[in-house]
């Protein structure tokens, strides 16, 4: 495979399009839960914004890749009816990556989606690193959940992104049994 | 030599991604420096120190649970070869310890996942960029040393993000 021989030569793994890496969750969880905690009171807003924005572009791009990719034509093209059948894809590629047990639990096409995780590593993360917190916590979660609906009914990049964003209404680090993804239209997108 | 058996250590425990029973997550070029960049552009230096801190301290933690399990590794040229294998194998790069001694290290990197992405998003930029790198290998010879966490200063003095062939990183004592 052409991706390890660079991994072997230059320690890069480049799969659909996108270079892979591989971090303990523990990197990533002090890295957002720190910055948010940095930002202070005033700012807590915008360092969850930033947070879930830096997710949601992520996963448009790295589930663009998967879509455009060799593998995905070969193995999961196949299987796939109509366009919703895609965001199945999507979260089975996001269980693979270690970000949690995701699961679909309702897609209206071109209006919602709603995604439920019983264990989130945002949310596990929290709870061991601070206790029980007082709002929802999985910022790269809720990013991927709006990018997937831009994906599919938000149109191409750039104009695409963004088209939907995504809200926490349940989440595992609050005390919520599952955390729980809603992706709607975005309101200062709703000509898109 | 005794060398860790990467294809047996990372492995899933049911959905969660594991290596050597830490869970571990993948994520692309783009999560990673959107990270980097928001934390840059936010915080500022401080930013950079959140970023350098959270990746020392996890790789820290991270080493000293192989470590632990690998009692065979006792030398430092083996273990020194762990943590580069280890780097290599999540997709983070190359590393070559090229001298490392108690109280200071030379470490050269020809390739890593940082300098990749940020080059491929942003393209060149004025000032180093590495510092996830920095903080990974501040976090390897704290273990290595049995030193605590903040013991080493790691600085960038050349770096591919700036155009120079290899990324050149010195330590010293805090």
């Amino acid at each position: 495979m052409e991706g390890s021989k660079i991994r072997e030569s230059k320690g890069i793994i480049p799969l659909f399009g996108v270079y892979l890496s591989l971090c303990a969750t523990q990197y990533y969880n002090k890295l957002s839960f720190d910055f948010e905690e940095k930002m202070g009171k005033k700012r807590e807003s915008e360092a969850r914004t930033l947070l879930i924005g830096a997710a949601q572009e992520c996963g448009y791009a790295t589930f663009q890749g998967i879509r455009d990719s060799w593998e995905w034509k070969q193995v999961v093209a196949p299987m796939i009816d109509n366009k919703e059948d895609q965001i199945l894809g999507f979260v089975a590629v996001a269980v693979a990556f270690g970000w949690g047990d995701l699961a679909v639990e309702e897609l209206i096409p071109g209006e919602k989606l709603i995604i439920r995780v019983s264990d989130s590593y945002e949310a596990r993360g929290y709870l061991q690193q601070h206790g029980l917190a007082k709002s929802e916590k999985c910022y790269m979660l809720r990013g991927v959940a709006g990018a997937f609906m831009d994906l599919i009914y938000g149109g191409d990049y750039p104009e695409g992104l963004y088209v939907f964003s995504a809200s926490e209404t349940l989440c595992r680090a609050k005390g919520d049994a599952y955390c729980e993804f809603i992706a709607r239209k975005s309101s200062h997108r709703s000509d898109a | 030599m005794t060398i860790f058996d990467w294809q047996s250590e990372l492995n899933r425990d049911g959905h969660r991604v594991v290596i050597s029973g830490q869970p571990i997550a993948m994520h692309c070029h783009h999560y990673n420096i959107n990270l980097q960049k928001t934390l840059e552009e936010t915080l500022g230096e401080e930013g950079v120190q959140l970023l350098y801190r959270s990746v020392e301290e996890t790789n820290y933690n991270g080493l000293q649970h192989l470590f632990n399990q690998y009692k065979k590794i006792r030398t430092l040229k083996s273990k020194l070869e762990m943590a580069a294998l280890l780097y290599q194998n999540c997709g983070l790069g190359i590393l070559h310890f090229k001298k490392v001694r108690p109280n200071s290290a030379y470490i050269v990197s020809t390739s890593n996942h940082h300098v990749t992405g940020w080059l491929a998003k942003h393209g060149r930029r004025n000032t180093p960029g590495c510092h996830f790198t920095r903080g990974w290998i501040a976090g390897t010879l704290e273990v290595i040393y049995e030193r605590p966490l903040g013991f080493y200063i790691v600085e960038e003095r050349r770096c591919k993000m700036q155009g120079d062939d290899t990324c050149v990183f010195h330590v010293k004592e805090r």
